[in-house]
């Protein structure tokens, strides 16, 4: 049995993946990494993963379509909102429609963790984070 | 589990209506008895918290200057007791500084203002026509210390995710709806907004240090950062931030002071009149 988590991340910054891939990989993620929302809708639509981070502001896609597009197909999967205009009318909007957890960037990859953890362990499949230390990805 | 935050333009409906919703979500209630806590602490007597809350300054009453102060330590108390969930508060006047904060529900109750005259001319002995005049006044002078304390106005609507009037909801339903509201998923606490209120928190925490040495002082807080701003004269500016980094690298959870000095001598001088 697999173990480990099925992430897709999306953020049009290439930097945010970069960094945060082998940060999450650390703990037990499988990571696909998207700069592009359609090609990132494409993929769920193809398959189903335990827990989605996303950019809320992005060309053309933005989060929140892809939060509801997320739980329209799996409702069990964990969608955490990751913004660098984070606001409270944002922040309601996005609990609101059903995202697990909302992060204002810039953000530790160890915060990125703790809250993927914390989904992890609403999932039913909890994470070890005692091995990783430091904020470095 | 959200924070629920109730004012009232009547303190004893608030705290009735603050008290009942606390004891139907089975949160805490966190209202003017921290006042003793905050005034054994920083040895001033309680009277002077509550009319620092209460009252305009005055040359008899407590002055622009140590209002100020007073209120910087009253929201010190009030946020370290909101910086947990599962918390209705009533009469710190926290709904004029937790700004922004998705997981605090604001609700503001009016009361019913024939109920209020009736009960002010029955307990001041004046006719009605007295008694409004009085009520009035009361609600003006009211206005001038929300504008003047935290420049809010707090008979503004837009303050609140929600208003009451008791003149047309009575007590029973307003509770409710209240507890039903705190419910939605959109005031559900999450990262982003934990976050404001701690930063909100360790900012009051640093500048309710600084405020005895510097009145002037403004101050917020990002994590361990926190940036000061200050007016000082330019020959004062390397003493004064040194002084200013001493101080606030002493308080828990600070890692990193910033601090600007601004030459703006006229500002601290027209704030001493509002």
């Amino acid at each position: 049995m697999n173990d480990r988590l099925d992430v897709l991340l999306l953020d049009d910054e290439p930097i945010v993946g970069k960094r945060l891939k082998p940060a999450l990989a650390k703990i037990g993620c499988d990571v696909e990494v998207f700069e592009d929302p359609k090609e990132a809708l494409k993929r769920l639509d193809e398959k189903t993963f335990h827990i989605v981070v996303t950019d809320i502001r992005m060309d053309e896609v933005d989060g929140i379509q892809v939060l509801q597009r997320v739980l329209n197909k799996s409702p069990e999967t964990k969608v955490i909102m990751i913004t660098g205009y984070a606001m409270m009318a944002i922040a309601r909007e996005a609990m609101e429609k059903g995202a697990f957890d909302f992060i204002a960037k810039p953000f530790k990859p160890d915060d990125l963790r703790k809250v993927i953890a914390k989904a992890a362990q609403a999932l039913g499949k909890p994470l070890d984070l005692g091995s990783v230390s430091g904020n470095a990805p | 589990m959200s924070v629920v935050i109730i004012s009232s333009d009547r303190y004893h409906k608030g705290r009735e209506i603050a008290q009942k919703t606390s004891e139907a979500l089975d949160y805490a209630l966190l209202d003017r008895e921290i006042l003793e806590t905050v005034a054994s602490k920083y040895n001033i007597p309680e009277e002077r918290l509550r009319k620092s809350l209460d009252e305009v300054p005055s040359l008899l009453g407590v002055s622009s200057k140590m209002r100020a102060l007073y209120l910087a330590y009253i929201e010190e108390a009030t946020l370290a007791g909101l910086s947990g969930d599962r918390v209705v508060c009533h009469g710190l006047v926290a709904h004029l500084y937790v700004l922004g904060v998705s997981h605090v529900l604001k609700v503001r109750i009016l009361a019913d203002p024939k109920e209020v005259l009736r009960e002010t001319a029955s307990r001041e002995g004046l006719s009605e026509e007295k008694a409004a005049k009085l009520i009035k006044r009361q609600a003006l002078e009211r206005q001038r210390w929300s504008r003047g304390a935290y420049r809010q106005d707090e008979t503004g609507a837009s303050l609140y995710d929600m208003v009451i009037s008791l003149s047309q909801i009575e007590a029973e339903k307003a509770v409710k709806t209240i507890v039903e509201m705190a419910g939605y998923r959109k005031f559900k606490p999450m990262t982003y907004s934990i976050k404001c209120i701690k930063d909100k928190e360790l900012a009051t925490k640093v500048r309710a240090t600084l405020m005895s040495y510097y009145p002037d002082v403004r101050v917020r807080a990002d994590g361990t950062t926190v940036v000061v701003e200050t007016n000082a004269l330019k020959r004062e500016k390397r003493k004064r931030t040194e002084k200013i980094k001493e101080l606030a690298g002493r308080i828990p959870g600070v890692d990193y002071v910033e601090v600007h000095v601004v030459h703006d001598l006229l500002r601290p001088a027209a704030e001493s009149f509002r």
